[in-house]
């Protein structure tokens, strides 16, 4: 059966400073354009919890993403974990997406079974941040599954990435 | 700047909620959340952040309260500048290496335990499988080395526990990105436990090297029923540093400026 893929791509491609036009890269079944205001959440997001890895050198928070497809590969290892999407492109074309998440002890703890809750086969829908290099891959946050049931994959945004604003006073030039 | 309880050792209102051991002083026991000021399980006191896939709304994770600046000596906060405008991709966590103090108890992604007895109290930590052995109205050994996670002896002044650490390397950061420190780093910590939920926790970080005078920071610590340590083995598949390596090569790709 051919799976009705949905792919979303939300890029707020301007920078915060000349403020954030969401606008959509690709087909769209329903479109959901993300508000303007979402982009100052995001930064908000910024200042919570510090993580294990940097977020903010490899994802960009202003580069939000929604992935629907086909999950193809689950790797439940520390520090973290990925599992692989089959998503279906502007094109048409598959293209298989690596989206990054907690390590298994906060799986374990947020809900996740391992080889039980997300499988090779199932269709779902994940949130996300793209790479800031651009490729296909992303650091995922919530996954829906077909039954509607929700569940974090992934920390939120700016998770590790010196929050919003330095330690220090900046030194002004 | 969220509303912290004013903390007073020895202060009996409220006490009644404190639970206690059986030398009368408040019991630390139990598994733990630093970095948050929600109430509850750990299912229920970190859900609701992130992004809202039908709105993108994004929430955060951990409530925390605005934060005095890091005092640091001008020549040192630039350098914890050029930290926090390269992204953290410095983070010594990403080599795995053990999260010093504070950061250890204060980055909130993973539980803590406390064990207490009246000579010993024992912190575990989830992340990277760290531990503290705080030994109560002990002076530090003679022979210290520079360790990551430090020396810590403690004493209880009224109903606070006040943690006294030294014996530091400089590999660790302490709260934020780039936050170092020398070998001179000495760490006072106090825990107050002010109910059945919560320990008001207070830090003060001195290092003559780095900064112009004592950094406080006062957040709180919640407890976590239900919750467990689990293993968090950090060098399983850490590809990180391999993908870092790719992105160093044009740090335009993620500097701040």
């Amino acid at each position: 059966m051919v799976y009705e893929t949905v792919y979303k791509f939300n890029r707020l491609h301007t920078g915060l400073t000349r403020g954030a036009i969401p606008f959509m890269l690709s087909r769209m079944t329903r479109a959901r354009n993300l508000p303007f205001a979402s982009a100052v959440l995001l930064l908000a997001a910024g200042a919570s919890a510090s993580a294990h890895h940097s977020f903010g050198a490899e994802y960009d928070a202003n580069k939000p993403i929604i992935l629907t497809g086909t999950v193809t590969k689950v790797e439940w290892t520390n520090p973290h974990s990925f599992f692989y999407l089959d998503v279906k492109d502007a094109a048409g074309k598959i293209v298989n997406w690596k989206l990054e998440g907690f390590p298994p002890n906060v799986l374990y703890r947020t809900g996740w079974k391992k080889d039980v809750t997300i499988r090779q086969g199932d269709e779902v829908t994940v949130t996300g941040w793209h790479a800031r290099d651009g490729g296909d891959w992303g650091h995922s946050r919530e996954v829906t599954f077909k039954d509607g049931k929700k569940l974090f994959f992934g920390p939120p945004a700016g998770t590790g990435d010196g929050g919003a604003a330095p330690s220090v006073a900046v030194p002004s030039k | 700047m969220a509303a912290l309880p004013l903390i007073v050792a020895g202060q009996s209102s409220g006490a009644a909620r404190v639970p206690r051991a059986a030398d009368g002083k408040p019991d630390l026991t139990g598994v733990w959340q630093g970095g948050s000021n929600r109430i509850g399980t750990w299912e229920e006191a970190n859900a609701g952040g992130g992004t809202n896939a039908t709105t993108g709304q994004v929430t955060p994770f951990a409530v925390r309260g605005a934060q005095e600046k890091a005092p640091y000596q001008p020549w040192a906060a630039q350098k914890v500048l050029e930290s926090f405008n390269r992204r953290g991709i410095d983070d010594p966590m990403a080599r795995c290496l053990s999260p010093g103090v504070p950061r250890t108890t204060t980055m909130g992604l993973f539980p803590m335990q406390i064990l207490q007895t009246p000579k010993t109290i024992v912190m575990l930590f989830e992340v990277f499988h760290v531990f503290r052995v705080i030994q109560i109205d002990a002076k530090h050994p003679d022979d210290l080395e520079a360790s990551f996670m430090g020396d810590s002896v403690g004493h209880w002044e009224g109903d606070t526990l006040v943690v006294d650490a030294i014996g530091f390397n400089d590999k660790t950061w302490l709260a934020g990105t780039g936050t170092f420190h020398s070998e001179k780093l000495h760490v006072i910590e106090k825990f107050t436990r002010m109910d059945e939920n919560t320990i008001a926790y207070e830090v003060t970080m001195e290092d003559p090297e780095v900064l112009t005078k004592p950094w406080v920071q006062r957040s709180t610590i919640m407890l976590r029923p239900g919750t467990r340590l689990r293993e968090y083995e950090c060098v399983e598949n850490n590809t990180d540093l391999d993908r870092y390596e790719k992105l160093l090569k044009d740090e335009k790709v993620f500097r701040r400026n």
